[in-house]
């Protein structure tokens, strides 16, 4: 179990999160909604151990993640894609899936986890990881590199940002892959229909907590609020 | 390929090297036009139809002419190979090569000092490019850690023509490099210039790169990718002028610095006319961090991402 205890987060004066409380249990599927400015992405970087909590902690399985770095977190399970995945010079897709031989899977794997993303084998394998590729291209990869990875924990900083009209499908396809090898999703976005895939939802505005629940329930609420703060659950 | 007699050994050691270095040794076939020079002699040389290669040993060096015919288009490269395999010493060669039009070639030159101690290098090489012609030029080097290396070559691409420059010394020390290229396009020409170098310890070096873009519609890119560490020293300059009406040129300079590496680029970008275009990209210092981070997070140490990262962009 994944969790964010009392966790808040300044920087440079501003506060960005306030005492937030998640818990993500084994297997299961999570989003985190909430409009652009909400403190989404850096709950996401809180988890991966990017950004240090100015309060608060990390725990997994009850153990304190807080003083440990991302490197220490992915070895432990704990994996992400970003919003805006990094481009590389001269780093092919192969190498880059593979982490430059370190990961060990056989190329039928490879090619399964990129065209569960939308992405032929033959076409992108060999290509080059650079400016090259469109950013719906670049985000599709990132995906295909957690599928492969099978973490216990895969957070996705807005999947479906920059994708074409085939993102919901694609959301869905990796949630049921990620439910099969047994991943926990912690998907970060703000569409709510994004967010309705998911067993689980968390709403966030303006760094607070607003609502938790179920994702269809917690949609609803986020859909009649039109995304604005009006009611803080759990939080002070 | 002819090979002098009194030579062979030279030439067995070069093949060697090439092997032990994973440098590929089908370039000394029969199919393949080439010049191998060893110190201040000539010890191989082979010509293929449509080129023609003559040379002549001078006091510390060799001076060679490569001449391309009209229309031609070889399905391998020709290759230059210059090598030293003494420890202490001075060479120079000079290259003279001509393109005619019409043609397509692409060269592979070695530099292979692999015992150097005290050992200066210098290289001139003047190459035309004819109308509608493409070549590609790749130079790849094999040092012994004390080389001093003086490199400089001017290239003229003609109308509609083009030129890719691809300069490597990422294996080896880099020791004392001193590296000029410039490329001058007349009108629809295309040059690519790229350099790629790692400097370590107390290396030094300097990068010039000059485009000049004279013709009308000209394009052309210089790129240069430096990773220093420790105490090296680097310093890039790269020139662009658009001369010519519609004239477009990028200069993009990468540089990524550990240790204490003193490490500096100079872009110069001048246009003197209005339909030209200029533009440049640079980034110096560290490892971008999202880089870093975004590899981490998939369980790689620090140094274990930044190496994935520096062998891509070095190209290994």
């Amino acid at each position: 179990m994944l969790c964010l205890r009392n966790v808040r987060y300044s920087r440079d004066g501003r506060t960005i999160l306030r005492s937030i409380n998640m818990t993500f249990r084994e297997g299961m599927s999570y989003s985190i909604l909430g409009p652009n400015g909400a403190g989404k992405s850096t709950i996401a970087r809180v988890l991966m151990g990017e950004l240090k909590p100015t309060e608060g902690q990390v725990l997994l399985d009850g153990k304190d993640l807080t003083g440990l770095g991302v490197t220490e977190r992915a070895k432990l399970g704990i994996s992400m894609t970003w919003q805006e995945p990094a481009r590389y010079e001269g780093i092919r897709i192969r190498e880059y899936l593979t982490l430059g031989g370190k990961l060990k899977v056989d190329e039928d794997e490879i090619r399964d986890a990129l065209e569960l993303v939308g992405l032929p084998y033959e076409l992108y394998v060999n290509r080059l990881i650079d400016k090259t590729l469109s950013g719906g291209e670049r985000k599709r990869i990132e995906l295909a590199s957690l599928l492969l990875l099978k973490p216990r924990y895969a957070i996705l900083d807005e999947p479906d940002s920059g994708l074409d009209i085939t993102a919901g499908e694609l959301i869905e396809r990796l949630l049921d892959r990620f439910r099969k090898t047994g991943t926990t999703v912690i998907l970060i976005t703000h569409h709510e229909e994004i967010a309705g895939k998911t067993d689980f939802a968390y709403f966030v505005c303006a760094g607070r907590l607003v609502k938790k629940g179920f994702s269809r329930e917690v949609v609803e609420y986020y859909r009649k609020t039109c995304g604005r703060c009006l009611f803080v659950e759990g939080s002070p | 390929m002819t090979i002098k007699v009194d030579r062979v050994k030279e030439y067995e050691a070069l093949l060697d090297i090439y092997e032990r270095e994973g440098l590929d040794t089908s370039l000394f076939g029969d199919r393949i036009a080439a010049i191998i020079i060893s110190g201040e002699g000539i010890i191989g040389l082979n010509n293929v139809p449509g080129v023609e290669i003559t040379g002549e040993e001078m006091e510390n060096g060799v001076r060679a002419d490569v001449r391309i015919a009209d229309g031609v288009e070889l399905p391998f490269p020709i290759h230059l190979c210059t090598g030293y395999l003494k420890s202490e010493g001075y060479q120079r060669v000079e290259f003279n090569i001509v393109v005619g039009k019409n043609s397509r070639v692409k060269f592979t030159s070695h530099c292979i000092f692999p015992y150097a101690k005290d050992f200066t290098h210098e290289a001139i090489s003047r190459i035309t490019v004819g109308e509608n012609s493409s070549v590609l030029y790749d130079d790849e080097h094999v040092h012994g850690e004390g080389v001093r290396m003086i490199s400089k070559t001017e290239v003229e691409v003609g109308k509609g023509g083009r030129y890719t420059g691809r300069f490597s010394l990422t294996k080896h020390r880099a020791r004392k490099l001193k590296l000029e290229m410039t490329a001058k396009l007349a009108d629809r020409a295309i040059a690519e210039l790229t350099s790629k170098v790692k400097a370590v310890k107390d290396d030094s070096v300097e990068i010039r790169e000059v485009l000049r873009l004279e013709g009308a519609h000209s394009r052309g890119d210089l790129k240069s990718t430096v990773i220093a560490f420790d105490e090296a020293r680097v310093n890039v300059v790269n020139e662009a002028y658009g001369l010519g009406d519609y004239a477009k040129g990028h200069v993009e300079c990468h540089e990524i610095v550990k240790g204490e590496a003193d490490v500096q680029t100079v872009p110069l970008l001048r246009v003197r006319n209005d339909k030209a275009e200029l533009t440049h990209e640079a980034s110096i210092g560290r490892i971008n961090e999202a880089q870093l981070v975004q590899l981490m997070a998939k369980g790689l140490t620090e140094e274990e991402a930044a190496e994935l990262i520096i062998k891509g962009l070095l190209g290994e």
